[in-house]
């Protein structure tokens, strides 16, 4: 680094505009790098390497089971209500399904979470139209 | 043949037995039972090492205090980056649960020692109230508004309930996945390691070349203690930090 500004020493007495300019490039792309290695030291709140790859694992597995477990409990609590055994079963057994595969989704990261909705204003009348049509 | 069934049956270790009656509450019978035992053991230990650690609070920490500070600040951090300012409300519910479960965990890891979280109701327990809690400060937070959650923004009307079905099981998915996770890990370690510490006995037993072999099934047995552990602490790691991810939907949904 020290070398660098010495052999930039003697140009900026000329006063380039153009050699300024590609210094503050240098310097503000220098600091991208800098900010970005930051951030990826700060940004995961569990740096435990493979540890941490392995338990992603199990947590994908959970989720997606634990979607059809519900799903098919659901079905079967229907079903005993209202005495049609298999009919709501089978139903809420895909549906469990599609739940799993969202609760997956959601642990990978690839699906905002459910949360990121309240924000979102209340839907208005005109959104629904648009629904609609 | 009688006596090696009973050295290795794996489910052995995990039944429950009355160590004293208490009282009876409409007709069931209260006892003290060696998971009450060991869950009192778990607090205890916790309390004892924590008040050690943070006795002497000296300026360069020793090893105890050491270990202390970083249990702490572990969750401490986990807790601030996850939730954020306002979650702070939440840490020592955080710190509480990650701490039972992690050293339920550990002292399951002695031999002859009772796995409190190897049994379903004591981690659903602990699932269902984290989402129960996730629940209420939900309702708190944003009123009757919390809801929407289920009901997705800008999806067509014709296929708007079964999003919502579905969106409904998601979530009450969470307890038992939380739950069944920690369980189902526990469970099936105790019990591989069971497995493979019986085929030592079983295989120097009929001897010959079996018994030579019998070394695989104890280094095999060894790693899977090492895995334990590890298992052991992430599965506290995990339940820790997903309480915190549930609790941040409830919390701040700008994320």
């Amino acid at each position: 680094m020290a070398r660098s500004g010495d052999k930039n020493q003697p140009e900026p007495q000329d006063s380039k505009l153009g050699d300024i300019s590609s210094r503050l490039d240098e310097l503000s792309s220098r600091l991208d790098a800098e900010k970005k290695i930051h951030q990826k030291a700060e940004s995961p709140s569990t740096n435990y390497g493979k540890a941490q790859d392995y338990s992603e694992g199990y947590r994908l597995v959970s989720e997606f089971v634990a979607g059809i477990l519900v799903g098919a409990a659901v079905g079967y609590g229907l079903d005993r209500l209202f005495n049609t055994l298999p009919l709501f079963m089978i139903i809420f057994l895909m549906v469990g399904f599609g739940a799993g595969i969202l609760n997956m989704a959601r642990a990978a990261n690839r699906v905002p979470p459910a949360g990121a909705r309240l924000d979102i204003p209340p839907p208005a009348d005109d959104d629904e139209d648009e629904g609609d049509k | 043949m009688a006596t090696e069934t009973v050295v290795n049956d794996p489910i052995h270790q995990f039944r429950l037995h009355n160590l004293f009656d208490l009282f009876s509450v409409g007709g069931h019978q209260i006892s003290f039972t060696n998971s009450a035992f060991f869950m009192g053991l778990i607090v205890l230990f916790i309390t004892v090492f924590l008040l050690m650690a943070a006795s002497k609070a000296a300026m360069v920490p020793g090893r105890l205090q050491s270990i202390g500070e970083m249990w702490y600040s572990m969750i401490h951090n986990m807790v601030n980056n996850v939730l954020g300012e306002e979650g702070k409300v939440f840490f020592p519910l955080v710190f509480s649960l990650f701490s039972f479960v992690l050293i339920a965990n550990m002292l399951g890891m002695f031999p002859y020692f009772f796995t409190v979280t190897s049994h379903v109701i004591v981690t659903a327990s602990l699932a269902l109230f984290v989402v129960g809690l996730v629940v209420v400060v939900g309702i708190y937070k944003h009123g009757l508004g919390w809801f929407r959650l289920f009901v997705p923004h800008g999806v067509p009307i014709v296929i708007l309930p079964i999003i919502s079905v579905i969106e409904i099981i998601s979530f009450l998915s969470r307890p038992i996945s939380l739950g069944l996770r920690l369980f189902g890990n526990i469970l099936a370690g105790h019990i591989v390691l069971k497995v493979f510490a019986g085929f030592v006995v079983s295989m120097i037993a009929a001897g010959g070349i079996i018994a030579v072999s019998s070394v695989l099934s104890l280094g095999m047995a060894v790693a899977l203690t090492a895995l334990e552990f590890l298992v052991a602490f992430l599965q506290a790691f995990v339940f820790a930090i997903l309480t915190c991810v549930y609790l941040n939907d409830a919390l701040h949904p700008s994320h």
